[in-house]
């Protein structure tokens, strides 16, 4: 066909196939010759169809003004899609290339404005895909070596761009750019953002529950979980049991039990920070200072008792290792067992 | 018979107390239809696409820190002091067992502050579980078809599994089902961890004699 001539006679010039201006040169010497392709077949809009993607692609490369881009859009909005397959596949072309032109040239620029110009490549989507699904068929027939190759470019650049302009995305709608040599409706399209956000958070879990890396497959690690989190019950039943054969004992006597105890326990478990919150936390004390706190014998207290103790644990802060802040208050178990049972 | 009403009366007194030791928590139990919250959700959530995995990341750590194991055990201690044996033979100690892994369970939920969906389903839950399990079976013919019914999706089959496992998540959307089970993983493991290093304790400490 003529064009493909034309194509091969401007990529054969020997400037190496840079994209950017091999789309200005044949948007700006291309458009004449399309249009006098194009007349005769079908009206004027699809020469304003084929100008505006690269338009579009060259506008947003240079990151450039929104108004233009803006009038630009509701034209395309009110095209009627042409049939002709060869310039629809050069469209295609044209819009494939405008994309991958993007990673390199325009991240910062994509980064920096971000709403704008996202919006206007999700606008511009729906002429692409729709010129790219009606070349689908065409687009295998026609290929040439050159373009190929071209087509074949490593594309994880594009990715990664688009995954971050999604996330850039403050918008209710989650913007999805159709990455190279995928399906491009819109069904798939919100499928596969889906699929990224379930694999996300199933990446999650798998670092979580230990042994599930070496795992393939959504199924054998969700069976992974689901035994991981059984195991977790049974495990705080079989504590809750162990600490309800425990806590006879400790109604009884709990003030000689945990005088008995010394921080090193505790310690083993825990570190020493100090906790800010109002809801008093315990103290453990060594057996100087229960019999101290035994001399002082603090007042009834009400349950919560947060103002009331503040003053006296401030007494025992200084002790010897500075991780004693943890520790159970032995005063207050003495009054609570009588308290429970007077309100019984 | 009396024995139930002893024990209904204790938990509700453990319900109290925990209650009690959190006054801020919001215990809005999620009734309403789950569609339309599905769909305020997943709007939301796309809006927050972004912060999603920080939020989920930073969840993880705030379960994994020393300080919340403490602040949890400490809570523990506390309410556990105040469960009371009906009569502290040995026979009662499952049922003990039960109320303190129920305790245990509201204060870890209680811990989360209610963020959480299924902390939010814990603590709303007042009846007793065993009560819905025994649910009606609709008895079914086992034709090839429904087999092959029944086997294929074998993924959406265990994130069923996996919503009856986390409570309050049955009718949830399958990414925020998998939020909430990582939260209630963390969760759990930090219960684990307190209640193991607790219960040391104080078999340790309690004399063994007796």
């Amino acid at each position: 066909m003529d064009l493909s001539g034309r194509f091969g006679a401007r990529s054969g010039n020997g400037v190496p196939f840079r994209e950017v201006t091999g789309l200005e040169s044949l948007h700006l010497g291309g458009g004449d010759e399309f249009r006098q392709m194009v007349l005769p077949e079908n009206g004027g809009g699809f020469t304003a169809l084929l100008e505006l993607p690269p338009t579009r692609a060259v506008e947003l490369l240079h990151s450039s003004s929104s108004s233009s881009s803006q009038a630009t859009l509701h034209s395309v909005g009110t095209l009627t899609f042409p049939s002709n397959p060869i310039l629809m596949e050069r469209a295609a072309r044209f819009s494939v290339i405008a994309t991958e032109q993007n990673p390199n040239g325009n991240i910062s620029g994509e980064t920096t404005t971000s709403s704008v110009p996202s919006n206007e490549h999700i606008k511009t989507e729906p002429a692409e895909t729709e010129t790219s699904d009606q070349a689908a068929v065409e687009k295998q027939n026609n290929r040439c070596g050159k373009r190929k190759d071209f087509d074949k470019k490593v594309n994880s650049s594009t990715k990664k761009k688009s995954k971050s302009s999604e996330e850039n995305e403050k918008l209710p709608y989650v913007h999805v750019r159709a990455r190279r040599g995928q399906a491009t409706d819109s069904h798939s399209l919100a499928e596969r953002a889906r699929r990224e956000k379930i694999n996300a958070r199933m990446k999650l879990l798998q670092e979580l529950v230990p042994g599930c890396d070496k795992i393939q497959g959504t199924a054998l690690v969700l069976d992974e979980i689901i035994n991981h989190v059984q195991s977790l019950q049974r495990q705080v039943e079989m504590l809750s049991m162990r600490l309800a054969s425990v806590n006879p004992r400790i109604d009884f006597n709990l003030d000689t039990i945990l005088a008995s105890e010394n921080g090193s326990l505790m310690d083993g478990s825990f570190n020493g920070t100090t906790m800010q919150l109002a809801w008093p936390h315990q103290v453990m004390e060594t057996e100087q200072s229960y019999h101290h706190r035994q001399l002082q014998q603090p007042p009834p207290q009400q349950w919560p008792f947060d103002g009331l103790n503040q003053p006296v644990w401030g007494r025992e802060e200084n002790q010897d290792h500075g991780n004693d802040h943890n520790s159970l208050m032995v005063g207050s178990a003495s009054l609570h067992p009588n308290q429970v049972k007077m309100e019984l | 018979m009396t024995h139930i009403l002893t024990r209904e009366r204790r938990e509700r007194e453990t319900h109290l107390m925990v209650d009690s030791l959190f006054p801020s928590i919001e215990t809005t139990v999620d009734d309403a239809s789950p569609e339309s919250r599905q769909k305020r959700r997943r709007i939301s959530e796309t809006a927050k696409e972004a912060e999603s995995s920080g939020i989920n990341q930073e969840s993880l750590k705030r379960w994994r820190t020393n300080r919340v194991q403490q602040i949890y055990a400490s809570k523990l201690v506390e309410v556990l002091r105040r469960v009371r044996k009906g009569s502290n033979d040995g026979g009662k100690i499952t049922s003990a067992a039960r109320e303190i892994r129920d305790t245990a369970d509201r204060v870890l939920a209680a811990s989360a502050c209610g963020t959480t969906r299924w902390s939010r389903a814990v603590l709303a839950t007042r009846k007793h579980k065993k009560a819905k399990i025994t649910g009606t079976r609709k008895p079914r013919k086992d034709t090839a078809t429904e087999r092959k019914r029944i086997k294929l999706p074998a993924v959406e089959r265990k994130l069923k599994i996996l919503g009856r496992l986390v409570p309050g998540c049955r009718k949830v959307t399958v990414p925020n089902l998998l939020d909430e089970a990582t939260d209630y993983i963390a969760a759990l493991e930090m219960q684990v961890r307190a209640m193991e290093s607790l219960a040391e304790l104080l078999e340790a400490a309690a004399p063994r004699s007796t």
